[in-house]
């Protein structure tokens, strides 16, 4: 009955090959430009004037709290349009995982720093340093080694989601499933096959995680 | 407070279970009463105007208005759920659906996997531009960025000028999308349904789009209603159809959604 | 003058813990603050080194006013050492690089001789040993004599000690009091609070008792001990020793 799953896997195997360096590349962006970015917004949010902090927390709050399919037609129909005269799939996904991404990872900063003992900031800074030496030297490492776990977590959430990047056409793993999909009328073969491509990508994910607080605990 | 929202979650939990219950089992009295002839569970994608889309949540369109007429030279009792367009496929394939009208295109790639109904539409591919577009055949789409909808004729239409999964093929899920990129400028044209574009254009005159016709490229296609292999039920709703046809409620429906009315001599040629 | 503290007034809320302290240390002088829990002697040493923001009144070190918004406070506490009662060690770090930190990060002392000066602190404080090891692996007692030894590696004019033996399980207070007596001994300038009477009467100068957010009575050790003046030192006196 119906066309063999072997035969449609292998016809779309470049396409899925080319959708999971996509998907790997959207993640990677996602990661790279989340973390930098939700450290800025970490530290915009715990800035002690309240005006100031303002646009952090409505940042964070709308980037949570909304969701993130929404984001991405919000940016690929509205914003990138708007800076860059038309819209691109790419772009768009690239700066809707990072924006998403960067609440996280802002809100998963803030607990690993406040989870620090206020000893610590204390005893850094009677010995004549500064809030900024206190944060980089003494309070950060301790809260990058704490949030190790959590910051994992988001990078696979983050893999998983950038799927709802098939909405807009962006061309990785879970676009090519829909296009195998939708051309031979069937479910299981195509969503399945990325399942399990999407299973590596995560396993790897919490692989690499998993060694580098490894490595950080017998540092 | 916690015992209040804890109590309002359960609430809600306990109203969730039930709808999902009711949903499922059908209305239960009528089912009780019509013994020989069970309710019939007809999915559909409900996001292709002027086919079947939500309209205040309630579901209307052309393909409506023919389930319902069905429904009525039939005799069964059926409800019609909107379950998107993947699942349309995956519940015909399991068998838990009965049978879909969703603007299905009868393809030979299809009728391996699924019967079809014989062809109670006749529908062409057309392209949607903007107003000063260059754009005047198929053939011109060529080397240019072109939105479609997933897994439609639309796309194999446009696949077979410019080469499969070419990535200047944008694949959307719903055709709202696609006609939204065009208009970010993402894409220079959209192939979908005549019927859909041209209801689309005609909607939004404000937009300055046009309709380019290619009949030479496009050949036209036939609608037919899924069935899972071997149905039963194909031969009932095949006679109701022509029922359909020969009472004028076929054309009568036609006109209310397309406002012209339906070649009918071509639908039945392809019988 | 070190250290002199005018009118100072510290709240919390409305909960005024300090209510207008007057105090005066000289350079190598051993002031030791004791007082019932609460009394306000905790927050006062905060105080100095602005740890706790001021409400009112001032704070003079070495003639500097550090509730001033212009004084660079940073600048400021590189000459006065705090040492608190839970030690505060960076765990991140080895023993040496806890010393080493602060001289080479903020007063840009090169590596090796940040070194040489941290091993002979270590050597003061009877640690040498333990320059390699993580402050999780040691005592109570040897972390606060780490403690110490990492604020005297900013050379400050003066040390506060928050409680520095209140932590400490009873074996190991004897260990950090003589590394204390050693400090007074080579004429540094101390403000103690602590709860140990035998330190307050052998190396402080001046005993200051506080109760309720006022300075009650303070005195030169063997007086106050002998003879308080006031009801509530007696008082006090009479339930610690």
């Amino acid at each position: 009955m119906g066309v063999n799953p072997i035969d449609i896997i292998r016809e779309y195997l470049p396409f899925l090959a080319s959708g999971t360096l996509f998907t790997i590349g959207f993640s990677l962006a996602g990661i790279v430009f989340g973390t930098i970015l939700g450290l800025l917004v970490c530290f915009g949010k715990m800035l002690n004037n309240k005006v100031l902090s303002a646009p952090f927390v409505c940042y964070i709050t709308f980037f949570r709290g909304t969701p993130l399919f929404v984001q991405i037609l919000l940016i690929h129909f509205g914003v990138v349009p708007a800076i860059f005269g038309q819209s691109n799939g790419i772009i768009s996904g690239i700066v809707a995982l990072s924006l998403n991404e960067a609440a996280y990872i802002a809100e998963v900063f803030r607990a690993g720093i406040q989870s620090i003992d206020e000893g610590q900031t204390e005893a850094a800074r009677s010995l004549g340093m500064n809030r900024l030496q206190a944060m980089r030297y003494v309070v950060l490492p301790q809260a990058v080694h704490r949030v190790l776990p959590p910051m994992g977590n988001e990078f696979i959430s983050l893999i998983k989601d950038s799927s709802l990047l098939a909405a807009i056409a962006a061309p990785e793993l879970t676009y090519w499933a829909q296009a195998m999909g939708a051309q031979y009328a069937i479910t299981w073969t195509p969503y399945l096959a990325i399942s399990f491509i999407y299973l590596i990508l995560t396993l790897t994910m919490s692989f690499l995680v998993n060694r580098l607080e490894r490595r950080m605990a017998t540092k | 407070m916690i015992k209040k929202l804890s109590v309002l979650s359960l609430l809600l939990t306990l109203v969730l279970i039930f709808t999902a219950c009711s949903s499922g089992s059908g209305s239960g009295s009528s089912a009780k009463k019509e013994t020989s002839k069970k309710v019939l569970r007809v999915v559909n994608d409900a996001t292709y105007p002027p086919f079947e889309s939500l309209d205040k949540g309630k579901m209307v369109g052309f393909d409506v208005d023919i389930m319902k007429a069905l429904g009525k030279v039939s005799g069964y009792k059926y409800k019609l759920v909107n379950v998107g367009w993947d699942p349309v496929f995956a519940e015909l394939k399991s068998k838990t659906a009965d049978m879909s009208i969703s603007a299905i295109s009868i393809t030979a790639d299809r009728a391996k996997t699924y019967d079809f109904s014989k062809p109670y539409f006749l529908s062409t591919n057309k392209i949607l531009v903007s107003k000063d577009s260059s754009i005047k055949s198929a053939a011109d789409l060529k080397g240019k960025t072109v939105a479609v909808q997933t897994g439609t004729t639309g796309q194999a239409a446009v696949e077979k000028i410019v080469g499969k999964n070419n990535p200047k093929v944008k694949k959307f899920k719903t055709i709202s999308l696609a006609i939204m990129e065009m208009q970010n400028k993402g894409a220079v044209a959209v192939v979908a349904d005549n019927t859909v574009i041209e209801q689309y254009a005609r909607n939004n005159p404000g937009k300055n789009l046009k309709v380019v016709e290619d009949k030479d490229a496009f050949e036209p296609e036939f609608y037919g209603i899924m069935y899972p292999k071997d149905s039963k039920l194909k031969p009932v709703f095949d006679k109701a159809i022509n029922k359909l046809y020969s009472d004028g409620t076929y054309e009568k429906i036609y006109k209310k959604w397309f406002k012209v009315a339906p070649d009918l001599d071509t639908l039945k040629a392809q019988q | 003058m070190m250290i002199k503290v005018e009118n100072l007034k510290k709240s919390f809320g409305e909960n005024e813990v300090l209510k207008k302290i007057n105090l005066e240390v000289e350079k190598q002088e051993v002031v030791v603050v004791i007082g019932p829990s609460g009394s306000g002697k905790s927050t006062l040493l905060r105080c100095i080194n602005l740890l706790e923001t001021i409400t009112s009144g001032h704070v003079f070190i070495e003639g500097t006013d550090i509730a001033d918004k212009t004084a660079n406070i940073n600048k400021i506490r590189q000459d006065v050492g705090m040492v608190f009662q839970q030690f505060n060690l960076f765990p991140h770090m080895t023993v040496l690089d806890n010393i080493m930190l602060a001289p080479t990060k903020v007063k840009k002392v090169p590596k090796e001789q940040a070194k040489a000066k941290a091993m002979e602190l270590l050597g003061k404080v009877g640690l040498a040993e333990k320059a390699d090891a993580y402050p999780d692996s040691l005592s109570g007692g040897q972390k606060q004599r780490i403690a110490i030894a990492r604020a005297l590696a900013m050379e400050p004019k003066m040390m506060l000690f928050d409680e520095p033996t209140s932590a400490l399980d009873p074996e190991m207070v004897g260990e950090v009091l003589d590394v204390m007596k050693q400090l007074a001994k080579d004429g540094m300038t101390m403000v103690v609070v602590t709860h140990e009477m035998g330190f307050a009467r052998e190396v402080g100068d001046r005993v200051i008792f506080m109760d309720g957010g006022y300075i009650v009575e303070e005195n030169e050790p063997n007086q106050l001990f002998a003879h308080p003046n006031e009801e509530r030192t007696k008082a006090f006196l009479s339930k610690v020793l």
